[in-house]
């Protein structure tokens, strides 16, 4: 199963980036449909022994739900020109992504004896914290993080990757490395409509 | 309260009580299982101490040996092997020793990168380490390191399972023990068993930083506890000997700062909290080391007894469980009288049988695994 999971993941990814990279939505629908097809085929047929969703696989392992939402939302913005994810919502993503990648990944590089990531085999104050963060967005109505938080947990309880650590599920360095760069760039740009995911300014 | 407001919250419920739930049903993890308080049968009183190398009929290169006893009183060894080490070729070879006749098999490739790579559904450049050990089942289980991208700070570790003392093996599984794309974990010291059934894997991490942990994995192979051993950019390459349920002592390769020693550490409590690094009195160049408490002690290491290189391989025996140390033997290095074109005697691997010998593996001159058996009548004559 972790497989299946895990190739659908990095095929879903690779299919994000080829919209992304094209920016489909200036085409008419039906070619981005076929293009989409195309893509597809390409990222999930085998090549040789191997397909190129797998060489993706090769070089990010299994990818985090955060991941996977946003890489959904960015293709159905490419397909159909609709902003999937409101920019209040986004932004609060990107906020508790950062906050997490600041407090997980230096301390996983060996800093101290202290490791966040073992947290993620399974900590009543890790779980604790992450229904408030969850209570929170649920409350102030920021659904995307709920939805990422109640899908990582489902999909972590039946063990549909190989790790059996909740922070894989829920962020990994893409994810991190995204929210980052779309908050500097936030940052930089100052408060704007201009947020939607995937769709140009 | 809206309808879908509502089904949102209730699925907050669902999920988060079910994470609440597996933490509260969870085991609490179990001490280290008791080590083997006395061999199985007596080892000979006539001191017996033979060398030999490994046969290698097609590998220019080899690295990196790890052993378990299997039925009849064998030993099964495992090395990677290829053109040079990193090598698109590289595969992990194995090999039986009969202790009745004293010879090895032939090798035979265990695992190709193409056929992990298979399996894996995963782009592999090369493979690396394999250490061998057995679950509370008697399977073998058979770790190896990976690498997709990059140098071997890019490594993941891989698990095959056998049920048949390794004539067939399960297809390899992926372990997950770092939050960076699972890289950058490594492993070289031996598996051990805790008491509650699950695997201890001593592993090590090398991007950025260099730091010894200890994963415990389940009786599927998947990583579900870990604690770290040392932190910084010193210690990697770590070997843990339990002496009863709750003590063990670890050691570990030191990569740092001059005087050059081996790391060592302690823990008093199963393995769930463990005392920072000390230098030893040994010394160590930034090469892996090899430990192993007899049935009934001593502790021995087997280690590069150098600062600075790896032209030699020594013995060193401690009976206060690596308080104090002395240098029993000098396996490979001035005084040995067939040297390889590369004089490297590294990366030890030792273990006692069920019958008392003690084996070492190890590195000899990177062309071939050097095999040497000995017992404690040897041993005692060592002092």
């Amino acid at each position: 199963m972790s497989t299946i999971f895990g190739f659908f993941g990095c095929g879903l990814l690779s299919l994000a980036a080829v919209a992304t990279g094209l920016r489909l939505q200036r085409f008419p629908v039906g070619v981005r449909i076929a293009v989409m097809l195309a893509a597809a085929l390409a990222v999930f047929a085998p090549l040789g022994d191997l397909s190129a969703a797998a060489y993706v696989r090769g070089v990010t392992g299994d990818l985090s739900m955060t991941t996977l939402v946003l890489a959904g939302a960015a293709c159905v913005a490419q397909l159909t020109g609709q902003t999937v994810i409101a920019p209040r919502d986004l932004r609060a993503l990107f906020w508790l992504v950062a906050s997490a990648a600041a407090f997980l990944y230096p301390f996983a590089l060996g800093w101290t004896q202290f490791d966040p990531y073992a947290l993620g085999y399974g900590s009543i104050v890790f779980v604790t914290a992450l229904l408030l963060v969850t209570l929170a967005a649920w409350h102030f109505r920021r659904n995307v993080v709920a939805l990422i938080v109640i899908t990582a947990a489902l999909v972590y309880l039946i063990g549909a990757y190989e790790s059996r650590n909740l922070w894989d599920y829920l962020i990994d360095p893409l994810a991190a490395l995204y929210a980052l760069v779309r908050l500097l760039a936030g940052l930089r740009r100052g408060p704007g409509p201009h947020a939607e995911l995937g769709i140009p300014r | 309260m809206s309808q879908l407001r509502l089904a949102s919250l209730v699925a907050v419920a669902l999920a988060f009580g079910g994470l609440y739930y597996r933490i509260l049903v969870a085991p609490s993890p179990g001490g280290f299982a008791p080590p083997q308080a006395a061999p199985r049968a007596v080892s000979s009183t006539t001191p017996l101490y033979r060398p030999q190398l490994l046969p290698n009929s097609a590998e220019r290169s080899v690295h990196s040996a790890t052993a378990a006893e299997i039925s009849g009183g064998r030993l099964r060894a495992f090395w990677y092997g290829g053109s040079r080490e990193g090598a698109a070729d590289v595969a992990i070879y194995t090999s039986i020793y009969s202790s009745v006749e004293g010879t090895w098999s032939p090798e035979r490739a265990v695992v190709t990168r193409e056929a992990a790579q298979r399996h894996l559904q995963r782009h592999l450049r090369k493979l690396g380490n394999p250490v061998v050990g057995r679950d509370r089942n008697g399977r073998l289980l058979l770790f190896f390191v990976s690498v997709s991208v990059g140098g071997w700070a890019g490594s993941a570790i891989n698990l095959m399972v056998s049920e048949d003392e390794g004539g067939t093996w399960s297809a390899p599984r992926r372990l997950i023990a770092s939050p960076f794309f699972n890289i950058s974990t490594l492993v070289k010291g031996s598996p051990l068993q805790f008491a509650d059934g699950t695997i201890g894997l001593p592993v090590y991490h090398e991007m950025l930083g260099k730091f010894g942990e200890l994963l415990r994995l389940d009786a599927e192979g998947h990583a579900i506890r870990k604690t770290r051993l040392s932190s910084g950019r010193s210690s990697l390459q770590p070997v843990i000997v339990p002496r009863s349920e709750t003590e063990a002592v670890g050691f570990m390769r030191y990569a740092g700062n001059p005087p050059n020693r081996v790391l060592m550490v302690r823990t008093t409590d199963g393995g769930a909290t463990w005392t920072p690094p000390v230098k030893t009195s040994l010394p160590n160049p930034n090469a892996a080391v090899g430990g192993v408490l007899l049935a009934n002690g001593p502790l021995l290491l087997a280690l590069n007894n150098a600062e600075e290189n790896r032209e030699s391989l020594s013995l060193a025996s401690s009976t206060d469980f690596g308080d104090t140390w002395r240098i029993a033997h000098e396996f490979d290095g001035d005084s040995s009288s067939l040297h390889p074109p590369m004089r490297e005697y590294s990366y030890p691997w030792i273990m006692q049988d069920g019958a008392g010998d003690v084996h070492l593996l190890y590195t000899w001159g990177r062309t071939r695994i050097k095999h040497v058996r000995f017992n404690r009548a040897w041993l005692a004559g060592r002092r």
